[in-house]
């Protein structure tokens, strides 16, 4: 394969282009789904093919195709080249690369179990025993169970010499059960909602998320939620879960802080940056114990790599450090504009795709509080666990957040449940207010497998280390 | 383009090999191209030729699923091959009653070959144009044009063929000034309906009129929603409310609703597949000929569609909205969202408002949070204005609203009599159609700097 590649740049070569990569991509997937007692989904997916990056006459070009025979991929590598030109009548400033080390090497995951070699009768078994478990209370008027698998391999080669190989597989499951009684309806999740944690490991990593001995507590609480009080509109003293957290970090961080969203490149879609150039090392994002790094590198991370779609090493970045914004998500095209060169956060989601910056794993770094503690020196205030829906501006400052369950904290201690709980702020406010956050012993790499970005949209799968922590009055519920 | 003969005949050829009791074969392929701007430059250029090819094999009621992106002859057997082992360890789907056998649909012209032949250089010619039009009044644009074609073939073991060629083109533009933008979008099949250089005035002239924009208070506010706005709303609405999955979780604001009034008696919405006015797609993803389904008609709810398995779960036929095999776990969806027109012009309905809001779309909505209700969030952007004694006064700040829709769209003063297609995430084979709206009341809770 690397050779089919390399033929096709080196022809590129000769056309005269500037530079040119070359990516297969071949992602095997497979989706399980239980809905009460049927399965209604379980299918696998191939897809293979080859994207073309080309710069010519200082302007890109790209073209895919869903074929891996020397001639197609010399077509598609013609179709990026005439691209390329098409898209250099309105070049302005011609695209520069910053440099990077060229790597020739093999990158593996780590796996101990294949997801795609466990029988499918234990997959099914397991999602099973999970729906009857939470269909004991009749109340439970659905309960959904799910499991997600994807093994990636890619080449990538560039007219620089590089030759990258990688084989990545990521694994990952969830449940959520509905409750209703008539006339309210409301959920509950584990270990986390949206199909629920991933991470860059095998099948192991299911087996070690406890999903069996939280199905009680899951069903419990989503049945507890329908008498629950609903959610007072107030402005008080706030302790948010990893798992949101995680979502919080992903929105009014990430997102803002990827260099292309700063430099417009983004606006039609996602929208732009309150995080702009001028404010680098010195825009106080959050209070002195916010420190937030994109790194690329820990191992099982949702957002871990070997090497970038541009080939550039996986690397730890600070974005956040003692609460100054003092980095971005960069790539080559970008970082120069910042006087750096590129930290690495380049994929696109298939050969089909463009590479553009997307998050990697993106932690905010533990701090000392026991949760215990935590909770107990909080005289009045909200606890709020598990994303249940999520909105945020076109800049990334105003959001609202809701989970699905919160409770009351009254004299330092957990009280009443509360249902539809909501919280919304601006994000360096909110950030700033945060003045105690949980240890190491709380912190887990929450996997975010549907993040979506660009046009064409693409779908990563990205991470966020986070334990939980305090913010101080904070607007709950639906108020101004 | 592959074809229908080349198609069936390959995929006849392969099913040979099934030992399924049924067999069916979903392609979707497509090429499409899409040139994205920023700045008034183009950054991103790309072209992708790709296909997706969906065996479901049934043993009983027991279902499996598998797919590739290959044409190849020995791939797609080895996709079938796995299809069968996967069906073989399944449990059985008590609610399956088989695939569907064959059905007319009607004959609905999606494909134009000057869409299909638009290459990178006339995407770029377009641009170009946008970017010199919007310079002369000094602004920057960003936004994206996509062409493409595509086909969509139906094959299946007990006589369903099914084939429907279509073309898409769409451009999004927003025009930028220091302080301000503005938005304007074109979705057709054909790409001789989209005319940038009109886009780009609309967009500019947005921005122009929103410059420095003033803070505005949150509060309760009557409300101009222009149609990209209306279909963003109703695009959650959609999700949450019109598909079978949430009407049999009880998360449907329509599940204990139908017929009840849920909305202003003004207020009709449904789903048409075959109206070429739209972007008509006649079949589902099962080979199921879709119908025309009432969701609200004049405020009252209607039902929600159905594909053949969730129709079972409580005793409805198929309404023809399918998706594909191995995304049915989600329901039927509809893909072809239509909202009532009225009699009014935009102008007309502006005129008409004492204070209020009018709104050009919004950001990042979001309808998770209390879906019986239909409560959604999310913020305006690129183009919101103050209202006062019937004319444009200035540009505002962007606002977050958060509010039921049911309870807003029960206050309705006015609907225009013309619709805009608003593309959305599936505008390969649907859109939603909508107008423009006066509402008498509509929350917004939250504010933000820009």
């Amino acid at each position: 394969m690397k050779d089919k590649l390399n033929n096709a740049l080196v022809w590129l070569k000769g056309k005269g282009v500037d530079y040119a990569d070359a990516r297969m991509v071949r992602i095997e997937t497979e989706s399980i789904k239980v809905t009460d007692d049927t399965v209604d989904t379980f299918s696998r997916n191939v897809n293979v093919g080859v994207g073309v990056r080309v710069i010519c006459n200082g302007a890109w070009g790209f073209a895919g195709v869903s074929s891996l025979t020397e001639a197609d991929i010399k077509k598609a590598a013609n179709k990026a080249l005439q691209t390329a030109k098409a898209s250099a009548t309105t070049v302005k400033e011609k695209v520069k690369l910053a440099p990077t080390e060229i790597y020739k090497d093999i990158y593996k995951s780590p796996c101990e179990k294949d997801p795609f070699d466990v029988p499918v009768h234990e997959k099914i078994g397991l999602l099973m025993e999970i729906s009857d478990r939470l269909r004991t209370d009749s109340r439970i008027k659905t309960a959904e169970s799910s499991a997600d698998f994807y093994k990636t391999k890619k080449i990538f080669c560039s007219t620089e010499g590089a030759e990258i190989e990688q084989d990545i597989i990521e694994s990952g499951a969830g449940y959520t059960a509905i409750a209703y009684d008539g006339k309210e309806v409301q959920k509950r999740s584990y270990p986390n909602s949206h199909r629920g944690d991933f991470a860059t490991r095998g099948y192991e990593y299911v087996e070690g998320l406890k999903l069996l001995e939280n199905v009680d507590r899951t069903r419990e609480e989503a049945v507890q939620l329908l008498t629950a009080d609903p959610c007072p509109n107030t402005v008080t003293d706030i302790i948010i879960c990893g798992s949101q957290l995680a979502l919080q970090v992903h929105e009014s961080c990430g997102h803002p802080t990827e260099l292309d969203r700063v430099l417009g490149t983004e606006i039609s879609l996602a929208g732009g940056s309150f995080m702009q150039i001028d404010g680098l090392d010195k825009l106080k994002y959050g209070s002195d114990i916010v420190n937030i790094n994109a790194d690329a590198t820990i191992p099982g991370g949702l957002g871990s790599f070997g090497y970038d779609d541009e080939g550039v090493k996986a690397q730890r970045a600070p974005i956040i450090r003692n609460g100054v914004h003092v980095g971005y998500l960069t790539s080559r095209e970008t970082a120069p504009v910042i006087g750096k060169t590129s930290n690495g956060t380049m994929r696109a989601d298939g050969w089909n795709r463009l590479p553009i910056i997307r998050m990697t794993n993106i932690n905010l770094e533990p701090g000392e509080w026991e949760l215990e503690d935590l909770i107990a020196d909080t005289k009045n205030g909200i606890f709020f666990d598990m994303n249940k829906s999520w909105s945020i501006d076109d800049k990334r400052l105003n959001f609202q957040f809701g989970v699905e369950c919160a409770w009351e904290i009254k004299d330092g201690k957990l009280g009443r449940m509360l249902k539809n709980p909501l919280y919304t702020g601006m994000t360096p406010k909110f950030w700033n207010s945060c003045d105690a956050i949980c240890s190491k012993k709380y912190w887990h790499v929450w996997g975010v497998p549907n993040c979506g970005k660009g046009e064409p949209m693409q779908t990563a799968r990205v991470a966020h280390g986070t334990a939980p922590a305090r913010f101080r009055q904070v607007n709950v519920g639906v108020s101004k | 383009m592959t074809g229908q003969d080349k198609l069936f005949a390959l995929f006849d050829k392969v099913v040979r090999a099934s030992k399924a009791d049924e067999t069916e074969i979903l392609y979707i392929g497509n090429n499409t191209g899409l040139t994205r701007f920023a700045n008034s430059i183009i950054h991103q250029n790309v072209n992708e030729s790709n296909a997706r090819i969906v065996f479901r094999t049934v043993f009983g009621k027991k279902i499996g699923v598998a797919s590739t992106n290959s044409l190849i002859f020995n791939d797609l057997k080895a996709t079938l091959r796995n299809a069968m082992e996967i069906a073989k360890y399944q449990k059985e789907n008590k609610y399956f009653s088989g695939l569907p056998g064959p059905e007319s649909y009607p004959a609905v012209n999606t494909y134009y070959d000057s869409t299909a032949a638009y290459a990178p250089k006339d995407r770029a010619r377009q641009v170009k144009k946008i970017f010199i039009r919007a310079n002369k009044r000094k602004f920057l644009t960003a936004g994206a044009l996509t062409t493409g074609d595509g086909e969509i073939a139906l094959f299946n073991t007990k006589g369903v063929r099914c084939y429907q060629p279509y073309t898409s083109a769409s451009v999004n533009i927003i025009a930028m000034s220091d302080t301000s933008s503005g938005y304007a979008v074109g979705l057709s099949r054909q790409i001789e309906d989209i005319d940038p250089v009109a886009l780009a005035d609309i967009a500019v002239e947005k921005a122009y009129i929103g410059k420095k924009p003033k803070p505005l208070e949150a509060g309760d506010y009557e409300i101009i929603l222009e149609p990209a706005a209306v279909a963003a709303l109703f695009e959650w609405v959609n999700y949450i409310g019109f598909g079978s999955k949430g009407f049999i979780d009880k998360t449907s604001f329509l599940a204990d609703k139908i017929g009840q009034k849920v909305m202003d008696e003004t207020v009709s919405i449904f789903d048409d597949g075959n109206d070429q006015s739209s972007i008509a797609m006649p079949f589902d993803f099962e080979g199921v000929p879709k119908k025309k389904v009432f969701f609200v008609e004049k405020g009252i709810g209607k039902g929600v569609v159905f594909d053949r398995t969730s129709g079972n779960r409580v005793g409805t036929p198929s309404t023809g909205h399918a998706l594909p095999a191995g995304e049915q776990g989600e329901g039927a969806m509809p893909l072809n969202l239509f909202i009532e027109p009225g009699n009014k012009t935009r102008d007309e309905m502006i005129a008409s408002v004492k204070r209020g809001v009018l709104v050009t779309r919004f950001h990042y909505i979001n309808g998770f949070i209390d879906t019986p209700k239909a409560v959604l969030t999310g913020m305006t952007r690129d183009g919101t204005y103050l209202i006062e004694d019937g004319r444009i006064k200035h540009g505002v700040k962007n606002l977050r609203f958060t509010d039921s829709m049911l309870r807003a769209f029960s206050n309705v003063k006015g609907i225009s009599k013309d619709r805009q297609l608003i593309p959305s995430w599936w505008d390969a084979v649907g859109c939603i159609s909508a107008p423009t709206f006066h509402l008498g009341s509509f929350k917004f809770t939250g504010t933000t700097e820009f």
